[in-house]
């Protein structure tokens, strides 16, 4: 008598190992499916860039005739926005998370504020958009200057740079809190100067990917009313401003008065994804080079 | 590692300085070009120093997206060659979008597509707003079709104003081409426009429908891109929009020629006037002047005085026939005597 039955088991094997196979070229065809279509994307957006896309375009001012329109206003306004963006959400992300990890008492209370921090990440960003024209650019009168646009982003993101950070400062191994405490050093000092340092890489990449989320942002920004046309470049916080996600949705949807928009938003999306690019490489080697120092 | 820590400590010391730079320098701009709603006091400053000086400070405009290509051209144009410190700010946010936030006083200039409105003339004068309205240009109400589509291409107006109406052919709204001409296909037709946030919009449900609604079946967009290329991908389609859109797009859409009684008309720059063969869809564009704001700010003024010297210069590249030179004179003429 034999134990296993080779003829059962010889039938299922084709049908076992073809599944196999299968499942393999499925999850392949998963993966592909995101690429092929970012690298169609990226072909399109690169054909109509070729021609479009050189030292005039980035030094230019913005013009409603094709030849001469460049996005020097709309890259000033992007690196306004994130000069406000950037620090804002530290400081205040950095804050919140400090309070909830070092001061606060676990409890209900705590539990509350770290449910809605996460609810906030997940708020559609035209709300934020619809918040900021009621309080920055109304209420307060900023009008739609770079400040009123950088506060509602700095919101929007806000509780992405929360989260980082509260990982990074929870990641700080407990021994060396207690090291300090045990050197006689208060609450605030090991914070100061172990947390604080310790936590520091992880909470610039959160930053960084927030900054790189802000910077692609164009819901708020419709909803706060920033102008199609605006030809001066900012200099100063309380300038009207404009930025580059603002110049590819108009210049995409203005394509159909003039054919030559599409090549201008193309060559802005272009310049947008570099700059995203950048910023998320840098992201990457700060992670890279300071994980696991302990 | 302590060398690695410095270097990220430095890194946040220098972005919180940066933080405070701006702040110091934004204070600056304040004096400067400043918001909407303390410029004028600060303007009329600068404004005082002489008329023949160079201006500054900011000029800010919403409105109507129809106007919007007109009025950029002219801002452009005005920054460009007449007053370099001087920021014109153009939006679009819609007729009515703009109208809101002119009757509120954040605007000098309210481009529309349409007339004024009685409420928003109300709430002006509950604000104590001094409101002028002007033609800029002439604009034709296209009706278009797609290429494939060589039934339709003649229609008389009566055709057109009946067919968008709802109930008048069938209670579900779902209208067949066969409905209006028996010998046109049997298929239904899908109508598009653009939504109620338009001037156009309103102007065609007030002046071609007269007042009735429209067929349920419409399917109404925000944007004009959108309305442009659901017509060049649908053979059943029909849609109405200001010239302009369709003259940029006649390689993918085509017009109807409409028939006011003396024979079909295709919509021109040469036939759209108001007492022109295109005339019954013929309709003005106007802005609307805040005369306070041309009063207190010397570059508004001198931007208005621009728009009514140059608008037939730039309104055939942009889509519009031109008004009479008389009448632009005259809305010339008014704003030279604000003082």
């Amino acid at each position: 008598m034999k134990y296993i039955d080779l003829d059962t088991v010889n039938k299922r094997m084709t049908t076992r190992i073809l599944i196999n196979k299968l499942v393999k070229y499925l999850f392949l065809a998963a993966t592909l499916f995101g690429l092929i279509v970012l690298a169609v994307l990226l072909y399109r957006v690169f054909a109509d860039t070729i021609g479009w896309l050189n030292l005039d375009f980035l030094t230019n001012r913005l013009s409603t005739i094709p030849e001469n329109a460049g996005i020097k206003g709309a890259i000033t306004g992007t690196l306004w926005l994130m000069l406000i963006v950037g620090p804002v959400t530290m400081i205040l992300g950095v804050g919140t998370a400090v309070y909830l990890e070092e001061y606060a008492k676990r409890g209900r209370l705590h539990s509350f504020i770290q449910t809605n921090i996460n609810n906030l990440a997940g708020v559609p960003s035209i709300v934020f958009g619809l918040l900021g024209l009621t309080v920055f650019v109304r209420v307060l009168g900023f009008g739609t200057s770079v400040i009123a646009g950088g506060l509602t982003m700095s919101l929007l993101v806000l509780p992405i740079v929360v989260v980082a950070a509260q990982e990074a400062i929870r990641s700080v191994p407990g021994f060396l809190r207690e090291a300090s405490f045990g050197m006689g050093a208060t609450k605030w000092q090991t914070i100061k100067n172990i947390v604080l340092p310790a936590a520091l890489p992880g909470i610039l990449t959160g930053t960084i990917l927030a900054l790189s989320r802000a910077i692609g942002e164009t819901a708020p920004l419709v909803a706060l009313g920033i102008p199609a046309l605006l030809i001066p470049i900012p200099s100063g916080i309380f300038d009207n401003f404009t930025a580059l996600p603002m110049q590819i949705y108009y210049w995409t949807l203005d394509s159909v008065l003039v054919d030559e928009y599409a090549n201008l938003a193309a060559a802005t999306i272009l310049v947008l994804l570099i700059i995203l690019f950048l910023m998320n490489s840098v992201a990457i080697i700060l992670r890279n080079k300071f994980q696991k120092r302990y | 590692m302590m060398i690695k820590k410095t270097a990220l400590f430095s890194m946040l010391t220098a972005m919180v300085i940066a933080t405070a730079a701006c702040s110091s320098g934004g204070a600056e701009g304040t004096e400067q070009s400043g918001g909407n709603n303390n410029s004028s006091e600060n303007n009329s400053n600068s404004g005082n120093d002489g008329n023949g000086g160079e201006l500054s400070g900011s000029v800010v405009i919403d409105g109507s997206g129809t106007v919007y290509p007109l009025m950029s051209r002219i801002a452009e144009e005005f920054m460009v060659n007449e007053h370099e410190n001087v920021s014109v700010e153009v939006a679009r946010a819609g007729t009515s979008a703009g109208m809101q936030k002119y009757v509120a006083g954040e605007t000098d200039f309210a481009n529309a597509s349409r007339e004024i409105k009685e409420e928003e003339v109300a709430e002006l004068e509950a604000n104590g707003i001094e409101s002028k309205e002007f033609k800029v240009a002439l604009d034709g109400l296209t009706m278009v079709i797609n290429p494939e589509n060589d039934w339709a291409e003649e229609m008389t107006e009566e055709e057109i104003s009946t067919m968008f109406v709802t109930g008048n052919y069938k209670d579900d709204d779902v209208v067949l081409w066969s409905d209006i001409r028996s010998e046109w296909p049997e298929e239904e037709i899908n109508f598009y426009g653009p939504n109620e946030n338009h001037g156009t919009n309103e102007f065609f449900v007030k002046e071609i429908i007269e007042e009735q609604d429209l067929v349920e079946t419409i399917n109404l967009q925000q944007e004009y891109s959108t309305l442009v290329n659901l017509v060049a991908e649908d053979e059943n389609a029909i849609a109405f929009f200001g010239y302009g859109y369709y003259a940029n797009n006649d390689d993918k859409i085509k017009a109807v020629e409409v028939d006011f009684g003396n024979g079909p008309v295709a919509p021109s720059l040469d036939t759209i006037a108001e007492d022109g063969e295109y005339g019954p869809f013929t309709r003005p564009v106007f802005t609307n002047l805040s005369i306070d704001a041309a009063k207190e700010k010397p570059q508004v003024k001198a931007f208005a005085e621009y728009i009514f010297q140059v608008a037939n210069d730039f309104a055939g590249d942009t889509g519009f026939a031109p008004l009479p030179e008389e009448e632009l004179q005259e809305s010339l003429e008014f704003i030279q005597s604000i003082n």
